[in-house]
């Protein structure tokens, strides 16, 4: 069944009478900034980054040297970089097919993916080495928690030294694997009259938005959660607070040093998306301070990651380290609140918007 | 996205404070009786705490507890006058508390590499506590057993028969336990994250409650599998009710609301379009009011309460109510809450969650 389209509801049916005027004309121009300024180029972006790894991982394989080792490490974490700004988007085509854990499979708490990744590498199976291959192997083989082992991981050394070794051959084909998912995601989203299409023109005949009110949900629902995220699954899976033993080893990407920078590209894709997608041009002038101190405070938080020590069991054995940490969970606390409550308020969402949410 | 930090016992009482406790001893307790509380529902206060206020008929608040996390379905047990909360998905603790005074509340986590769905239900003569719990390291649905005469230790757990398990209940006898499999993967790793929206297997489960042997599963057809069956509500003849939220294309117009007894295939009630429009194909909770005959179902997204005839399924009331939430048997068909603030006939500056639980017999 489908809903008829004479039976059309008001796009922002349920906004405030006086945020309604304003709503019905800005929505679909926040939605099409967000998904044109930051969505698409963010997708685009992961793309072009994983195909510069595999470059350089092909690069390491035929011609192996410290240099060339050096240079497939550093695109790993631009990789990284790329992917983080973008992962704050867990909804539509990256959650579909498994694609989000296909790229990313976090926390893996015990230690399954490792423990395949450490076998295949113990015995090489050639069809590990494939991307046709690869992608129907566990999905915790053929991501970056995969790929940062064997860049990283014990024995990785021996990438600078063996030519066209199956450890690198199958960090290749991680590589090339990420490449694939980037582009069906870049795909999916440029596609015309796809969920692009969807995500800008919400309507009584539209497959994911009926209405504005909907669609901003959404919107502020990717920034909601990617808050809580970085707070709950990001930082506390190492560090809950100074009263609390930590586990380093449980931090994302610690083992090459790339946690802070994930972090901070979780933080750097917030702040984008609010910025890029103009989202304060739904609040009227007396609520656009919301906006400042919700940036005043995304600002902070990137600075502080900026600082910190990527050597994560030496940071959280530090105290100044520590403090920093404590500095990060409150701070990204403030910035859940600012975003759900003063935000989600000031734009006619009550404080329980995402409270709907598959409960 | 919630949190998916494990909250043991010991963390809950010192983030909860000595507050929390006291206000659940008997004294306290006996208290609320006596200034008349008959509902009682999560809540998130305007400074981002959590806690479970009790209120009375009209929706005034007796009493709030302060808790270190969102709660999200609740069960009351007549025979016992025992109150149980539970953490939202994936939260792993459950508080039991005495409305009637004549025990201290007890704290109950979920067991080793289990979360709680947030919803449960005490066998009638409350000796047992069942919960709906994520075995999510095997992507199945259990349903853990707690003894009442225990502590409420965990005992063991029966098989949801399904995956994504969400509100389950107990037959008035006892003896079947009636479970809701939403069918949506989730896993806390990934926080709140649907894990295979292209591939769901929603089903509708009775059990028998002292084996958990299955005794019949109602799978939804191909066309209807994105149709998450989430929660229940049991009739005065037994007759289950049941309601969905769809995860499927945002201008189908699905089934929302259906119902069946044991030995029975399931029937959807046929609603009025602009009925179905209004619940956006999302129904946040269901009640069902056995005095007067009628099932209530509510409606966030789409800001919709509706009261339909138990017997006949037709349409007897709707009403708009922004943020819809909570539902449960009040006088005079339901009382009915919201995110924002209203709780049956009062506004107060609080989020109120999904469900509403009735502390009394009789409705």
């Amino acid at each position: 069944m489908r809903i008829a389209l004479s039976l059309i509801a008001s796009l922002c049916l349920a906004f405030p009478a006086v945020a309604q005027d304003r709503s019905a004309e800005i929505i679909p121009m926040v939605m099409e900034k967000a998904v044109d300024d930051f969505i698409r180029p963010g997708y685009r972006h992961f793309r072009q980054t994983a195909d510069d790894l595999q470059t350089s991982m092909r690069a390491l394989c035929a011609e192996p040297s410290a240099g060339n080792l050096k240079s497939a490490r550093t695109a790993f974490g631009q990789t990284v970089s790329a992917w983080s700004r973008i992962e704050i988007v867990r909804v539509g085509p990256v959650i579909e097919d498994n694609r989000f854990e296909r790229i990313l499979f976090y926390p893996d708490r015990k230690g399954t993916g490792l423990k395949q990744v450490q076998a295949i590498l113990a015995t090489p199976d050639e069809s590990a080495a494939a991307v046709e291959t690869l992608m129907d192997k566990s999905v915790a083989m053929q991501g970056l928690g995969a790929l940062e082992f064997v860049l990283f991981g014990t024995g990785s050394d021996i990438l600078a030294n063996e030519r066209s070794g199956f450890r690198c051959r199958y960090g290749a084909a991680i590589a090339g694997n990420l490449l694939r998912l980037g582009g069906e995601l870049a795909a999916e989203w440029d596609k015309p009259g796809g969920i692009q299409a969807a995500w800008k023109q919400p309507g009584p005949d539209n497959p994911v938005f009926r209405d504005g009110r909907e669609a901003i949900t959404a919107l502020l629902g990717i920034l909601v959660h990617g808050a809580e995220a970085i707070r709950d699954h990001r930082i506390e899976t190492f560090y809950k607070g100074k009263d609390s033993k930590a586990f380093p080893r449980q931090a994302i990407y610690w083992r090459s040093g790339n946690t802070w920078n994930s972090i901070h590209g979780n933080l750097e894709g917030l702040r984008s998306l609010l910025d890029r997608s103009d989202m304060v041009a739904l609040l009227d002038g007396n609520s656009r301070s919301v906006i400042a101190s919700i940036d005043f405070v995304t600002r902070s938080l990137i600075r502080m990651t900026e600082d910190m020590n990527p050597d994560i069991e030496a940071a959280v054995a530090d105290e100044a380290e520590r403090a920093r940490l404590d500095f990060l969970l409150l701070n990204s606390k403030d910035l859940i609140m600012r975003l759900s409550d003063e935000f989600g308020g000031a734009i006619g969402l009550g404080a329980g918007f995402s409270f709907s949410d598959g409960d | 996205m919630t949190r998916s930090v494990l909250i043991d016992r010991r963390v809950f009482v010192k983030a909860a404070g000595s507050a929390f406790l006291a206000a659940l001893a008997p004294r306290g307790a006996l208290a609320l009786e006596r200034a008349g509380a008959v509902f009682a529902s999560g809540y998130r206060a305007p400074d981002g705490s959590f806690g479970l206020a009790l209120l009375s008929e009209r929706g005034e608040r007796v009493a709030g507890i302060d808790l270190p996390g969102r709660i999200h379905g609740l069960g009351f047990c007549p025979a016992t006058g025992k109150t149980v909360a539970f953490a939202r998905r994936p939260g792993t603790f459950a508080v039991v508390f005495d409305a009637r005074g004549t025990s201290q509340p007890v704290i109950l986590t979920s067991g080793e590499n289990r979360h709680f769905f947030g919803h449960g239900h005490f066998s009638p003569d409350g000796r047992l506590l069942y919960a709906s719990e994520n075995d999510f390291d095997n992507n199945r649905g259990v349903i853990g057993l707690y003894d009442a005469r225990d502590g409420f230790r965990r005992i063991c757990e029966f098989p949801a028969h399904g995956i994504g398990t969400h509100d389950m209940t107990v037959s008035d006898d006892g003896r079947l336990l009636i479970i809701a499999n939403g069918g949506i993967a989730t896993h806390p790793d990934f926080g709140r994250t649907k894990l295979n929206l292209g591939h769901m297997e929603p089903s509708l489960v009775i059990a028998d409650a002292t084996t958990g042997v299955l005794i019949e599963k109602h799978v939804l057809p191909p066309s209807l599998r994105q149709l998450s069956t989430r929660h229940l509500a049991i009739g005065k003849n037994g007759r289950v009710w049941f309601a969905c939220q769809y995860e499927g294309a945002r201008n189908d117009l699905p089934p929302l609301i259906g119902h069946f007894g044991k030995g029975e295939d399931i029937s959807f009630v046929g609603l009025p379009e602009d009925t179905t429009i209004g619940l956006a194909n999302y129904v946040g909770a269901i009640a069902i009011n056995r005095q007067e005959g009628l099932v209530g179902v509510t409606s966030p997204r789409g800001g919709l309460a509706v009261t339909l005839d138990a017997k006949t399924g037709k349409v007897v009331h709707e009403q708009r109510i922004a943020d819809a939430a909570g539902i449960a048997p009040g006088a005079g068909g339901f009382a009915v809450s919201s995110y924002g603030g209203r709780f049956a006939a009062t506004q107060s500056p609080v989020a109120w969650d999904q469900h509403i639980v009735r502390l009394a017999l009789g409705r």
